[in-house]
């Protein structure tokens, strides 16, 4: 073999690593699609569900011209050019907002069904207690400060706080979780508590947090449960980590004159950077969820706020389904913040199997 | 500074499952001298391991107590460096972070600190691999990084537990060359574990044999040195051999249908 033939080796390689690329491109669109024929078929006339489900791209009947839908989201009266054009404050979002949460006008609050409605939103029952305990009531939604009245704020208020959160809890989980492994003792604490919590779904703790906190401290609530969340799952990924490191390159390194300080910044700290980075991309994942479903159980501000309102719009109004572009945004923001975390994972791991694999 | 290593009255215990006691060290009493070679033989789950393991500090002893110079073993130390039978090279440091991990730990300067590293890595033959990452290297290449992180701590006593066990001849006779000429050049006193008696005299000044965790024998090993294939076949290392045969209980019958 000649060196061209080695040359020639390295760039089928590269084709190769192309085509896997373009692959998974391809995948990721494959999915999107049947995302978008699943909504379809659930909101044809004979699904059962056609009275829940609005069709995805605005009034288009069944595979009416599909295309021409796809092309409705983005003309004048389309979800994405609505939700672009009101980003910022607008005097139809502010009607639209206060329409949404009817339960807060005056004539409404004394109508029972209303208050079954509002209710399920989590929002009554912390005014109720609000009132009883003669705490401060929620702001009513038509008294918020301008800038509430537009997609923008809600949104990099929800981003700003679910990173908040899960930088919080990656720090404390990572805190408690490695600092168990010095000091037993707060291993002999945390893991039971840590334990209870973690097979609790997390979503069960949702209303709870809620509650403790309430839906005007939104800082407390939404950050809090993110919080909370990241570092019960971080907790145990850095503990699980650490734990699958070879007893022997432990006692290597003792032998080698390793200190507790040495060992730690030379063995545990690199060597569990793969399931801790794997660990967080999956906490991450989790805290989107978890921060936009907090906001829709009655927290005035955020991303999730946006979607309680237009379970209402949507019903009430013929509203076009700004939804459907906040959806996509969240699910293309969670999807670059991946692949930004993959393109830092991969180079604190350049030295696995897996940074073999890559080529890296 | 070297000291010598004396080993009194060692017992070390286990209680198995089954609840049955295991004597994997049974009153083991000797002394090495700075320097010497000494290779530790026996049959599978006869001590061997169990002996470096409490001489490491790893394991502590039932009864007895092992010294260096006046000095007692205590717990793990940078002073009896081990290089183990499992691949224990750390994968995510490269090469050269590896041979360093030691004297980082020791806070040695930053000057001397590199130039150590960059000596190791030149007595293994590893310079031109100092920046590539642990799994770009052969089982052998590893070996020596094993090696040269032990050596870089410089400890008088290195320790090694059936380090060649796993590589292929001829990589085990290279790295029998180059240890060997390392402890020629550093004097330090070797604990080397085996069960390959070739290995043990092309290395040993003395082969210590260990039965179910007793010393039954402490052969001294005057063969001249470099061991080569005639003084292997000479006289007097066939009746080494023949002494480490019976005493592991393995007539020359048994021996030649194995
Ligand atoms: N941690 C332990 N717990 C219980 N028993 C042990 C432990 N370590 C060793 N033993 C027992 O001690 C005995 C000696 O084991 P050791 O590992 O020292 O043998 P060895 O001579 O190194 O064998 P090999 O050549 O197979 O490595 C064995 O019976 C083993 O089962
Ligand atoms: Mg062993």
């Amino acid at each position: 073999m000649t060196s061209t033939d080695v040359l020639d080796v390295r760039a089928k390689a590269q084709r190769d690593k192309r085509r896997r690329r373009i692959a998974s491109i391809v995948y990721i669109a494959i999915g999107i699609t049947l995302f978008f024929v699943a909504w379809v078929l659930l909101s044809l006339e004979a699904s059962p569900w056609h009275y829940d489900i609005p069709p995805p791209f605005g009034a288009v009947g069944p595979f009416q011209d599909i295309l021409q839908g796809v092309w409705g989201l983005f003309r004048e009266e389309g979800a994405i050019a609505h939700f672009w054009s009101n980003l910022g404050t607008s005097q139809d979002m502010r009607i639209k907002f206060v329409h949404a949460c009817p339960d807060l006008h005056p004539a409404n609050v004394n109508n029972p069904f209303r208050q079954v409605a509002s209710s399920l939103m989590g929002w009554k029952y912390t005014s109720d207690t609000a009132a009883l305990t003669g705490g401060p009531l929620p702001v009513p939604i038509g008294q918020l400060p301008d800038y509430c009245y537009g997609y923008g704020i809600h949104l990099v208020v929800t981003i700003i706080r679910i990173l908040l959160g899960a930088a919080f809890g990656t720090i404390a989980g990572l805190a408690i979780g490695l600092s168990s492994l010095v000091f037993p003792k707060v291993a002999q604490v945390f893991t039971p508590i840590a334990s209870f919590f973690g097979t609790a779904p997390i979503f069960i703790a949702a209303p709870f947090f809620v509650i403790w906190f309430g839906v005007e401290v939104p800082i407390m609530t939404t950050i809090g449960l993110v919080t909370f969340y990241t570092t019960l799952l971080m907790y145990f990924f850095s503990r699980r980590a650490a734990e699958n490191i070879p007893v022997g390159i432990v006692e290597s390194a003792l032998t080698l004159g390793g200190t507790p300080r040495s060992i730690f910044r030379w063995v545990y700290l690199p060597g569990t950077v793969p399931e801790i980075a794997g660990g967080f991309r999956i906490a991450l994942a989790g805290a989107w969820g978890l921060g936009v479903l907090v906001e829709v159980l009655g927290i005035q501000v955020g991303g999730g706020h946006l979607i309680d309102i237009w379970r209402f719009l949507i019903g009430q109004l013929q509203a076009p389904s700004a939804l459907v572009a906040l959806i996509t945004f969240y699910g293309v923001l969670a999807v670059v913040v991946d692949a930004l975390l993959l393109v830092i994972i991969r180079y604190l791991t350049r030295w696995s199997e897996a940074g073999r694999r890559l080529g890296l | 500074m070297s000291r010598v290593v004396s080993f009194e009255g060692l017992w070390c215990v286990f209680e198995h499952r089954s609840g049955q006691l295991v004597n994997a060290l049974h009153d083991v009493n000797f002394e090495v001298q700075p320097g010497e070679f000494v290779c530790v033989v026996g049959r599978s789950g006869h001590g061997k391991t169990t002996l470096l393991r409490v001489l490491a500090g790893l394991q502590p002893p039932t009864a007895g107590q092992i010294r260096l110079g006046e000095e007692v073993v205590e717990g793990p130390g940078a002073d009896r460096a081990m290089v183990f039978q499992q691949d224990t090279v750390f994968p995510w440091l490269h090469v050269r972070d590896n041979v360093e991990f030691g004297l980082r730990a020791l806070k040695v300067d930053d000057e001397e600190r590199k130039s150590t590293t960059a000596h190791w890595l030149d007595a293994v033959g590893l310079t031109d691999f100092a920046d590539s990452w642990p799994r770009e290297l052969s089982g052998g290449m590893r070996k020596r990084v094993a090696l040269a992180a032990a050596m870089a701590v410089g400890s008088d006593v290195i320790l090694m537990d059936e380090p060649f066990g796993s590589l292929d001849y001829f990589t085990r006779r290279n790295l029998h060359d180059v240890l060997l000429d390392l402890w020629e050049e550093t004097q330090k006193t070797i604990f080397f574990v085996t069960h390959d008696i070739e290995e043990a005299l092309i290395l040993a000044d003395r082969v210590i044999l260990l039965a179910e965790g007793k010393l039954v024998d402490d052969i001294p090993v005057d063969l001249p040195r470099p061991r080569d294939e005639d003084v292997r076949a000479s006289a007097g290392a066939v009746d080494i051999t023949k002494t480490i045969l019976a005493h592991l209980g393995i007539t020359e019958e048994e021996a030649t249908q194995v």
